[in-house]
């Protein structure tokens, strides 16, 4: 582990801004997201949460896959400079690596690169993740119902913790294990070389520093209401698929998409064309299944054609389906759509329905 | 009045007048109602009325066909004033059989912004809220706020003429009158002033921030269409991104769509989780209505709405722009 | 790295319209580039995303069968924007395509047993192929029979093909139309019908169904009611598709994905997922 003295933040985020482009959260006319910054000043700190989810960084609401002309199909420019993302939070970073396996090859077979997704992967593979510990998790946030925590260093390549006067930062991964010994390096032989001056700002942490570390984690931990235990609820959703439970459960859902537009894992996309004359781009925008034209046939059949069907389908995908597929939920318990959507849905709650259902199908 | 209203709903409920009552629960969340839906009287202990109630509940008298009047069942709905006007609005439309509905009233005094009370709160996240008097109190950890409600209301609060319904079949209380507002109407008055290189300019600062979700849509009691033109793929009508010329025709025609439609309840504003200002546009239309047809939205469910009627006395200038 | 997103050229060979009112029509394409053709090898019963700049992109079964190797077929219905663009084409146009996707008839499976092949409208494109793929190694399989059914004569694909086979001793073909009509000398009445009426053997046999939703949906129990276990039905499902290699979630049905775990499934494997198909 690592201290960075927050009066030599600024140096930090220039410095990495000189090899990656630096992602951080930044709020602009109330809402925040993750933008590209240059200088520590862009920077909300005081954020927890941002509202809109990472994901775009590596997957934006709308993307150009190629441009055409009547030379024929023009790729778009791959990546120049590798992405560095600075305050992720745990349940973030985790969503970004569930998303890497769909992106990538985890369900197919793996040297089929085929389905391999390039616009995913030739960002995400070459970034460098900071996790950041959330110190005091909000009333929203359900990270420990599904192994995540406040302080969970998962999928971080450097796991940061806010300790005040200093970031305490610990490399996690190979690549964020090099990151810091190079930072630590550069402490040691700095003094000629101005450029990775901000490595001077690195030192070893102190024990103080860890024992300020333990207290954070535990003390944030603390903060976070005993989680119901979710062992089995992939198999409990299938069983109940066709009870009544779904009526009650989604009575008050609009469909509307803000839960998916703002979810950190929900990853479904259309593909249109956009051009005339010959010339034009095929690009892929965010969907949500929540649309009723999500799954609606050119002949006007819909395979989900109820309210009730498109809410089942984002739960069921989710916390059901996901966990065939991959092993884990779709879910990091962010608590975005617990937030935003507009008529009080709390998955937590559809959750602990489940859960507690004890009609036909529940065993 | 809580416990009026409870008691109202029971007696409905047992006695067979309703089957159904829709209403607000307390929400998961310190700021925040939920919709409910009470069809026995046990249940009726679960409604609250309070300024956390943003949404329309009349959107579930039409988009949630199956809870609806089965074969001419009754249904209660719980409203505020701008609620209430949704309703006479679907009465006008024939979207519900005024005989089918219970229009149950309850006092509002505006409910909260809660993207304003956030701001206020400074960052600290609000765990418990209270009313009272006019003041809203807010707590929270190193978090301990009073403010006066104005302070914290929707804009559509600040604006409103009518907070009580003016059409009901049970009022808790004694329903107030509704009174002009003019002026609250300072944004709409500042938007008039300016250039239409300035108007559009503005408007594209509010919508660049869409993220095209519908959630303005699809709360808004005013856009019951069984299919949105955003919704069809053939012809589709409009891109899908989230750019601004899209999203800028996905609001503009939402916009005109709902212009002598929309009775300003700001459940579009306060759905949005962009904090896009979704009413301005909607109260300017209103406005033009006012002043051209003399109508105002769901007043009166026996008068004909003011884009499905025609009158050979009413001011045709804007065909001459 | 391979990008599946980007669709290679074809030109369009040649046209055929396969009825009066001309809402079927047959394209046979050839890769533009050789090499692509190369790299190119696929199975019966998987799709490619037929794809056309501008208007988009939508998925086909693949209609030739991969012993036809000097061109690749695809039958298009009229029923929306991308497929009326698609009915526009003019012979020695360009196209893109995708592919191929999707999983396919398991024919090793297959061999050594009787094959029935139940078809309806013009869900027949990839029975074709399959169909053609099985009469090009004949002596892997037993008998091969196949029912096709079609509204009316007019609405049946591949009319000079099918004209051929029913002169072959080594397939047995019946063809059927929902209603008698002057002139018809196959058999009349819905497929599910007709099939009990058949009551093909279910002695070593496997059996593939393709069609309409609601011709599977009555097919399915005549099948039962015959004693053909779930795991020897085979059918081939669509659902909208957009990426095609199982991203972009819109075919999502149950834990699959129509896309890269289908099209092709048996009725074992549908029965173990939640939602109907």
């Amino acid at each position: 582990m690592v201290r960075l003295e927050k009066g030599k933040f600024d140096d930090f985020i220039r410095s990495l801004a000189e090899d990656y482009i630096v992602y951080a959260a930044v709020t602009t006319g109330g809402k925040s997201s993750f933008k590209v910054v240059a200088s520590a000043g862009e920077i909300d700190e005081g954020r927890l949460l941002t509202d809109r989810s990472p994901k775009e960084i590596f997957f934006p609401h709308s993307e150009v896959l190629f441009e055409y002309d009547e030379d024929g199909i023009r790729e778009t420019e791959k990546a120049g400079k590798p992405i560095a993302v600075w305050g992720l939070r745990g349940c973030d970073v985790k969503s970004l690596a569930m998303l890497d396996k769909v992106f990538g090859t985890a369900r197919q077979m793996p040297d089929n690169e085929m389905f391999e997704d390039p616009y995913w992967k030739r960002k995400y593979d070459n970034s460098l993740i900071f996790g950041l510990a959330c110190n005091e998790p909000r009333s929203s946030c359900f990270c420990n119902w599904l192994g995540g925590g406040p302080h969970s260093e998962d999928a971080s390549d450097i796991f940061v913790i806010d300790a005040g006067d200093v970031f305490l930062m610990q490399p996690v991964s190979d690549k964020g294990k090099a990151f810091i010994g190079k930072m630590t390096d550069a402490a040691g032989a700095s003094a000629q070389d101005e450029k990775r001056a901000a490595g001077a700002s690195v030192a070893k942490a102190s024990g103080a520093d860890e024992k300020k570390a333990a207290e954070l984690a535990s003390g944030a931990r603390a903060m976070m209401a005993e989680p119901p235990d979710l062992d089995g609820l992939d198999e409990r959703l299938k069983g109940i698929f066709h009870e009544d439970i779904w009526e009650e459960m989604s009575a008050k859902c609009v469909n509307c998409g803000a839960c998916a537009f703002v979810c950190s894992t929900c990853h479904c996309f259309d593909v249109q064309d956009e051009g005339k004359g010959g010339k034009g781009k095929r690009i892929r925008i965010w969907d949500s299944c929540m649309f009723p034209i999500f799954t609606r046939e050119a002949s006007g059949h819909n395979p989900r054609p109820l309210s009730r069907d498109r809410f089942k389908q984002r739960v069921m995908h989710k916390y059901s389906y996901f966990v065939d597929n991959y092993g884990e939920s779709l879910c990091t318990g962010c608590g975005r759509c617990v937030i935003v959507c507009p008529v009080g849905v709390d998955i937590r709650e559809v959750i602990k329905r489940v859960l507690s259902f004890e009609g036909k199908g529940a065993r | 009045m809580i416990e009026e209203l409870r008691e109202k709903v029971k007696k409905l409920l047992a006695g067979g007048d309703v089957e159904l009552v829709i209403g607000w629960e307390k929400g998961s969340q310190p700021l925040s109602s939920t919709p409910v839906f009470i069809d026995s009287p046990e249940e009726a202990d679960r409604l609250v009325f309070d300024s956390t109630c943003g949404n329309n509940p009349a959107v579930y008298s039409t988009k949630d066909a199956r809870r609806l009047v089965k074969a001419g069942k009754k249904v209660g709905v719980v409203v505020k004033g701008c609620d209430a006007r949704s309703l006479s609005l679907y009465v006008a439309e024939k979207q519900v059989k005024r005989d089918n509905i219970v229009i149950i009233g309850v006092p509002c005094r505006g409910v909260l912004d809660s993207d304003k009370v956030e701001e206020l709160a400074g960052g600290r996240e609000v765990l418990e809220y209270s009313e009272q008097d006019g003041k809203i109190t807010v707590r929270g950890k190193d978090l301990d706020l009073t403010f006066d409600a104005k302070d914290v209301l929707s804009a559509s609060c600040l604006a409103c003429i009518y907070p009580d319904a003016k059409e009901y079949d049970i009022f808790i209380g004694e329903a107030r009158d509704g009174k002009p507002n003019k002026e609250q109407n300072a944004a709409i008055d500042e938007f008039e002033k300016l250039s239409s290189e300035e108007r559009w300019k503005r408007m594209e600062e509010i919508y660049s921030k869409c993220i095209r979700c519908y959630a303005c849509r699809n709360v808004c009691p005013s856009c019951y269409c069984n299919e949105c033109f955003v919704d069809q793929n053939d012809p589709q009508w409009i891109g899908k991104t989230p750019e601004i010329t899209d999203t800028m025709i996905f609001h503009i025609i939402r916009n005109l769509h709902v212009a002598g439609r929309c009775v300003e309840c700001g459940a579009c504003e306060r759905a949005c989780p962009m904090g896009l200002d979704l009413l301005l546009l909607n109260r300017k239309a209103a406005r033009e209505v006012e002043e051209r047809f003399g109508y105002v939205t769901g007043i009166d469910s026996g008068e004909k709405p003011a884009m499905a009627d025609f009158r050979e006395d009413e001011k045709q200038n804007f065909i001459m722009g | 790295m391979s990008n599946t997103y980007i669709p290679v050229n074809m030109r369009v060979e040649t046209i055929a319209v396969e009825d009066k009112e001309k809402a079927l029509r047959t394209f046979d394409l050839v890769f533009v580039d050789e090499a692509d053709g190369k790299r190119f090898t696929y199975m019966p019963g998987q799709f490619c995303e037929f794809s056309l700049l501008g208007k988009g992109e939508s998925p086909f079964g693949i209609a030739s069968s991969p012993t036809e190797t000097d061109f690749l077929r695809f039958t298009v219905n009229r029923t929306g924007s991308v497929t009326n663009e698609i009915h526009y084409l003019r012979e020695g146009d360009t196209v893109g395509i995708r592919g191929p996707l999707g999983n396919w008839y398991p024919v090793e499976k297959f061999k050594g047993g009787n094959v029935v092949i139940i078809g309806g409208g013009f869900a027949f494109t990839t029975l074709r192929s399959l169909i053609v793929y099985m009469l090009e190694h004949r002596q892997d399989y037993g008998d091969l029979t196949v029912i096709y059914g079609a509204r009316n004569p007019d609405l049946f694909l591949y009319k000079d093909e099918l004209a051929q086979w029913q002169k072959r001793d080594d397939l047995t073909l019946h063809l059927t139309i929902d209603k008698p009509v002057e002139g018809w000398t196959g058999m009349t009445g819905f497929v599910p019908a007709v099939v009990r009426e058949l009551a093909p053997s279910t002695e070593n046999a496997w059996v593939v169904v393709c069609g309409p939703p609601i011709m599977i949906k009555f097919t399915l129990p005549v099948l039962a009611e015959l004693r053909f276990p779930d795991a020897r039905v085979y059918t081939s499902l669509e659902r909208r598709m957009k990426c095609g290699i199982g991203k972009c979630g819109r075919c999502n049905i149950g834990s699959k994905y129509i896309c890269i775990d289908g099209p092709v499934f048996s009725m074992e494997e549908l029965g173990e997922i939640p939602e109907t198909p």
